[in-house]
């Protein structure tokens, strides 16, 4: 076992006291970075970087491997408890996590999300110790006609993740696919639908419409409520932790959202938002109580939360594999990686294997670490909703506008916020769910790139595309979706009218 | 947002100064930046904070520097796109004369590199493919009118050849396409090729400077005047103001950035990252600017890559 003597090297290198120290250090800051709103991964790191000159490199690579993947642990809480997501990969958690906590079950939901991340990490790591240079070579098969297909599918798939029509669904998925275009065209640098307002150019930030959308669009909500007396769940210690059927009805989803999302973050682009998603699709797909998505199923908040943690590892994979960053968390790690005097690729395992296989081991032991400091912050997280609403509400007015403001500095997003508060909240009334716009938000510019990229590399023939096997079983999956949907609608149409007939 | 007027500025600086990457982290104009904000406290008395501004090959940021107060605590990080950009007609600001350099601190020539193991192994052959199968062989770059671009151009222009561009985000995500095998070729900086390349995962073909690279990665990349294809394209980095700074300012920034660049230990960093820093003062590095301009005006112009790429962008 060669593998297994090298990992043992590395822990012996990671728990040297100053490299555990900045693991702690590097999960603690990734906590919070997760839990407060509109913080995000590569800001924190990027702010962190200039502390880290007088450290030493194998220490300060810990800190910010640990800033990363901690920030997935706690990104999950404010979406269970204020309906705000704490980072875009937990965004759907809000879906379900927020009705949750509505019932007094925020603890274990806060708990599920926990433990799922601490399975799902582990996964990610055991494939990053054991897959990482055969993935990455796997993962480069996929070219821009396989993002394209890619993307399509996801749209169909995913756009009708909550219970209302499909037209509505659809609907939504456009308007965020249309939203998305706007600013300037990541290709070409042209300004679209900007009318010549320069705060355009740089399109919406996605945690910028989430905010609005799921927060201030609850905050609006719970207002048109004033008069109903304010509802406090009390909490009982046992209340805090998942019961038997939660922890058997969430095991699964664990184990699947752990696969899920690790396959997911070998891709480019934002590949924990994006497994949360397609998580979340899964689920419901597999569950025996579809009907009970978006009411506050504990599978919903299981499958997302475990699946954006192994996507962490996973990203890691072309990283040090190939020396390439896929998406902005790890080319500021590359950045942080750089900077120290690394170069990280195929050459940093063979030139420095007790720095490469110290980061692995440290972030097996920072994933423990997380584990234990957050499960007893559930207890603390808890005692939040005992606030009453009209204290509650304007705090989490305050949490989410700071935490918008802070992403691009920039007063023009808060009225953006504000506006997509008033449409979320808008939406909800006349019945429109609002996590598909979110999905043709993110998965919109992937869609427009790899079709423009895609039709060049085909010389402009789209059927082109279905020549290539990856990009053909792609999308005849999606065929087949769109195909056995159609199919078990006529058959119930057919039922119902074969009732009918038979009354 | 602070708005303080220039003119009330008393002791400069009195706060950290603002550096604007105008492109996204990771890449090499970013670690440069990163590099810098080390010694910045010691050189300019204040920290250095890096903003990045992705997008639109550059223009989002420096269009943002170019309308910022001109009071020394917004700067910006500057490439060749400073100069190349308002060529193509489509920018909001004429960067040259909206902006200010204070320094110049590396050239970087643009390299073109195949996939190891892949059929067209040299630059001979590539032509010869690529003469007989006009617009088959597809080129990928960091963005649209960026100097990987016009190198890419170029390159076809000089050999006679018609190839196909692909943009891309990032040099990162070229590479990672090239390595895919659904690219045959692209053309990079060397600071994003030189992993891949000791790992024998690509080839580079050719160098666009006038001589070669004298880093021991690159001394055997022949250039391209070498195999008679007149290809000298070569992108740099450097740090500019907004127009009109205050004397104080421009005096106080000139003397600390003069010194954070010649530092023995930016320069080492800097070779790590397989960069030579060539320093160049605000006088030397405008002059710089103005040839630069009037050369790939020449070339962008002449040659129809101008109209390729306003082509190309719609």
């Amino acid at each position: 076992m060669d593998i297994l003597n090298l990992l043992l090297q590395g822990v012996s290198v990671s728990i040297i006291p100053a490299n555990l120290l900045s693991c702690i250090i590097g999960v603690l800051i990734g906590t919070l970075v997760g839990v407060l709103p509109g913080i995000d991964t590569v800001s924190a790191i990027a702010l962190l970087l200039p502390f880290s000159y007088g450290m030493d490199s194998t220490a300060a690579l810990i800190m910010f491997a640990g800033i990363y993947y901690g920030s997935k642990y706690g990104g999950s809480t404010t979406s269970i408890l204020i309906n705000v997501p704490g980072e875009a990969a937990s965004v759907v958690t809000c879906l379900d996590g927020y009705p949750m906590g509505q019932k007094g079950r925020a603890g274990a939901a806060l708990a599920i999300s926990a433990i799922g991340s601490f399975i799902a990490g582990t996964i990610g790591l055991i494939g990053l110790t054991l897959l990482a240079p055969p993935l990455a070579q796997a993962a480069l098969a996929f070219g821009p006609p396989e993002y394209f297909s890619l993307a399509l599918v996801g749209l169909i798939l995913l756009s009708k993740l909550t219970g209302t029509s499909t037209l509505k669904s659809a609907l939504m998925a456009v308007i965020g696919i249309i939203l998305s275009t706007i600013g300037l065209d990541s290709l070409s640098g042209i300004s679209r639908f900007t009318f010549g307002i320069d705060e355009l150019d740089r399109g919406f930030d996605l945690s910028i419409i989430a905010m609005g959308l799921f927060g201030i669009g609850e905050i609006l909500t719970a207002m048109t409520h004033a008069d109903a007396k304010p509802d406090i769940p009390t909490v009982k210690f046992r209340d805090l932790y998942p019961t038997k059927e939660e922890w058997q009805r969430s095991i699964t989803p664990m184990f699947r959202g752990g696969i899920v999302g690790f396959l997911v973050g070998l891709l480019p682009g934002p590949a924990a938002t994006i497994s949360s998603f397609i998580s979340y699709g899964l689920e419901k797909r597999c569950s025996k109580h579809p009907e009970e998505f978006g009411h506050g199923a504990i599978e919903g908040v299981a499958g997302p939360e475990s699946a954006n943690n192994s996507a962490i590892s996973a990203t890691m994979i072309p990283l040090m594999s190939l020396g390439l960053p896929f998406c902005g968390a790890t080319a500021i790690l590359l950045s942080g990686f750089m900077i120290h005097g690394i170069t990280p690729g195929p050459s940093l395992i063979t030139e420095r294997p007790e720095l490469f296989w110290g980061l692995i081991a440290s972030m097996y032991i920072g994933n423990v670490l997380l584990l234990i400091i957050n499960l007893p912050l559930i207890g603390v997280f808890v005692q939040l909703l005992k606030t009453p609403l009209n204290i509650l509400m304007p705090l989490v007015a305050v949490v989410t506008l700071t935490g918008a403001y802070s992403i691009n500095n920039s007063i023009f997003d808060l009225i953006w916020v504000i506006f997509f508060g008033i449409l979320g909240f808008l939406l909800q009334r006349v019945g429109f769910e609002p996590s598909p716009l979110i999905i043709g938000l993110v998965l919109g510019p992937e869609l427009e790139r790899g079709l423009t990229q895609g039709l060049i590399i085909c010389n402009g023939d789209i059927w082109a595309f279905i020549t290539r096997p990856l990009a053909a079983t792609i999308l005849s999956l999606g065929a087949i979706v769109i195909l056995y949907n159609f199919v078990t609608w006529v058959t119930k149409l057919n039922n119902k009218r074969k009732e009918l007939n038979v009354n | 947002m602070e708005n303080k007027a220039a003119t009330t500025v008393k002791k400069y600086p009195d706060k950290p100064i603002t550096l604007i990457v105008p492109f996204g982290v990771g890449g090499g104009m970013d670690l440069v930046a990163r590099l810098l904000e080390k010694s910045a406290p010691v050189n300019l008395g204040q920290p250095l904070i890096i903003i990045n501004k992705p997008g639109g090959a550059g223009t989002i940021g420096w269009n943002e520097l170019a309308s910022a107060n001109p009071d020394g605590y917004t700067l910006g990080m500057t490439g060749v796109e400073v100069i190349l950009q308002p060529l193509y007609g489509t920018t909001k600001y004429n960067y040259p004369t909206a902006l200010d350099p204070l320094v110049h601190i590396a050239d970087l020539s643009m390299v073109m590199v195949v996939k190891a193991e892949e059929p067209l192994q040299n630059i001979i052959d590539l032509m010869s493919y690529a003469k007989q199968h006009p617009r088959e062989i597809k080129f990928g770059h960091g963005g649209m009118g960026t100097i990987g671009h016009v190198t890419g151009e170029t390159f076809a222009q000089a050999a006679n050849i018609q190839l196909e561009q692909v943009p891309y985000q990032s040099a990162a995500e070229a590479m990672a396409s090239l390595l895919g095998g659904h690219i045959q070729v692209a053309f990079l900086n060397p600071a994003s090729v030189k992993e891949q390349m000791k790992n024998g995962m690509v080839k580079v073909l050719a160098v666009a400077s006038e001589q070669r690279l004298d880093e021991p990665d690159f001394i055997n990349v022949p250039t391209f005047k070498e195999q008679n294809l007149d290809v000298v394209c070569t992108n740099w980095y450097g740090i500019a103001a907004p127009k009109d700074l205050p004397d104080e300012a421009k005096i106080k920034l000139t003397q600390g950035l003069k010194a954070m660049i010649n530092d023995p230990e930016f320069v080492k960093n800097m070779k790590n990252l397989g960069l030579k820093v060539t320093y160049l003062g605000p006088k030397e590095s405008q002059e710089k600017w103005l040839t630069e301009r009037q050369k790939l005006t020449k070339t962008v112009q002449e040659t129809g890559i101008a109209e390729k790429i306003k082509a190309q962008k719609k």
